[in-house]
């Protein structure tokens, strides 16, 4: 039935998104994996439920998330895109690891490259590395600042 | 209490079926494959021993269908003829055979350990792993992707135990917990032991476990061990788990409790199957070639055995003798 949401829906553009929609309560996020129409809102209607995140551990240490990789690989197919948080995941943490061979129909050279880009469902987003290298510079920063003062502080110490 | 005994009968018999197919067909390949008689070692799955353990098994109507603590209802009164009565027996005896259905005896899973890819680049970015699974729905379970990202940034297999979990948790089983309950830890079982609630520890189990994992077994191992030291084989006979019992008893030559239980309920087709299987599992033992040599049948086997195999050489011969004294004076009288 028609109702307030076709509104946004006529007109042009409007593309299909896997993105995160956030569930929940109060200081107990928990996300879903879900393909949307971009214009819809955040944790709106959405076209398919694809899986889950828990972005908090769990009692093994784990943050345990699942991923129908079936059906993302359809929506893929379909031209979806990634929301940034999504390729992070799905990119990043190896995503699932798993798909290397499924992926290979979207022609990235799959047969001499298994572990390199191709390790988990899609290649490491370039932003993960270089948000990875600026934790690692910041955090080396922290620590010098932190010897230098207590070279300063030291050294008048000796002296007097 | 009600919860135990209702837990392990939930499920039964349409989940064993596709899980007995895998080792019932390896099984089978090998039998062709290797000839019949010149097996060195027939498997749990044989159909000769599965037939001897099955008679073994027994078919007490009244302890298969005993009543399990359900709900309150009154009960249910209807007049037969004669017909209706056998026929209504016949389907009690086909619905008790599916639940007489042995559960299956693996070896113990190797465990997994494979890294799928090492990103450096990843080390420090995360303070916890992450588990993921692929959650298609028409892959078997054993197939299913399951991975870890370490912190370190190594992408590896999921252990056994965590594979377990997560399937529970996204395809939830009925009668089977995330974490395995603490009755199943050992300074644990030995109470369940003590109040002789061997049969509904070992439904739980099933329920809990998958057959090769190291806990299922180590429970059934402990079960069948403590049934052996105090003598109550009788606690299993007629349910699904004496099969296993016999198997592991015979494996490692236990039979002597076995026998002298088997003998004092004058189950004497009971025990010349029992000595017929332990031939069959140790071809190489003195008894066994002295039956095939002179082909003995009934108690002459069971004498035969007593002499060579036995360590309660001493009972064996009193409870024989206790036998057919028994049968001795019911005949003459």
């Amino acid at each position: 039935a028609l109702s307030a949401g076709s509104r946004l829906l006529r007109g042009r553009g409007g593309h299909v998104v896997i993105r995160f929609a956030l569930g929940g309560c109060t200081n107990r996020p928990f996300f879903r994996i879900v393909a949307a129409n971009s214009r819809r809102a955040r944790d709106g209607k959405y076209l398919e439920q694809l899986g889950c995140l828990d972005p908090l551990p769990n009692a093994h240490g784990e943050k345990v998330a699942g991923l129908n990789l079936e059906r993302l690989r359809y929506w893929l197919g379909c031209g979806a895109q990634l929301s940034r948080p999504a390729e992070k995941l799905l990119g990043r943490l190896g995503g699932a690891g798993m798909d290397g061979g499924g992926r290979a129909g979207l022609g990235a050279a799959l047969t001499a490259s298994h572990r390199a880009g191709l390790a988990g469902f899609l290649p490491l987003h370039p932003m993960t590395v270089t948000g990875a290298e600026r934790l690692r510079r910041r955090r080396q920063r922290e620590q010098q600042p932190e010897a230098a003062p207590a070279d300063g502080s030291a050294e008048p110490g000796t002296d007097s | 209490m009600a919860a135990l005994a209702a837990r392990g009968t939930a499920a039964l018999p349409a989940r064993l079926r596709p899980l007995w197919a895998l080792p019932a067909r390896r099984a089978l390949a090998a039998d062709a494959g290797e000839g019949k008689a010149a097996q060195p070692k027939p498997a749990f799955t044989d159909e000769a021993v599965q037939t001897l353990l099955y008679k073994m098994t027994g078919l007490d109507l009244h302890k298969v269908f005993r009543p399990e603590k359900k709900g309150l209802k009154p009960p249910h009164y209807k007049l037969m003829t004669e017909a209706q009565l056998a026929e209504a027996t016949r389907k009690a005896i086909e619905e008790a055979k599916t639940k007489l259905i042995m559960p299956p005896v693996l070896n113990e899973r190797e465990p997994i350990d494979d890294v799928l890819a090492e990103d450096k680049v990843l080390e420090g970015t995360e303070t916890a792993k992450y588990v993921f699974t692929d959650l298609s729905y028409s892959i078997p379970h054993r197939e299913r992707f399951i991975v870890v990202r370490e912190p370190n940034g190594v992408l590896r297999k999921a252990t056994w135990e965590e594979r377990d979990r997560m399937i529970q948790i996204f395809f939830p089983k009925e009668g089977r917990r995330v974490i395995p309950p603490a009755l199943f830890k050992d300074e644990n079982l030995g109470t369940v032991f003590q109040q002789d609630r061997h049969e509904d520890l070992l439904n739980m189990c099933i329920a809990q476990f998958e057959p090769d994992s190291p806990d299922y077994i180590r429970v059934h191992h402990r079960t069948y061990e403590d049934i052996e030291k105090r003598g109550k084989h009788d606690l299993l006979r007629s349910t699904r788990h004496f099969g296993g019992m016999v198997w592991y008893l015979l494996s490692r030559r236990k039979a002597d409790g076995l026998l002298i239980d088997m003998i004092n309920r004058d189950l004497l087709d009971d025990a010349t199957s029992l000595i017929t299987l332990y031939h069959m599992l140790h071809p190489e033992c003195q008894s066994a070639k002295e039956a095939k040599e002179q082909k003995l049948q009934g108690v002459d086997l069971i004498k035969v055995f007593v002499k060579t195999e036995s360590q309660r050489e001493g009972y064996i011969q009193l409870a024989l003798q206790a036998y057919e004294e028994a049968m001795a004076t019911s005949s003459a009288s």
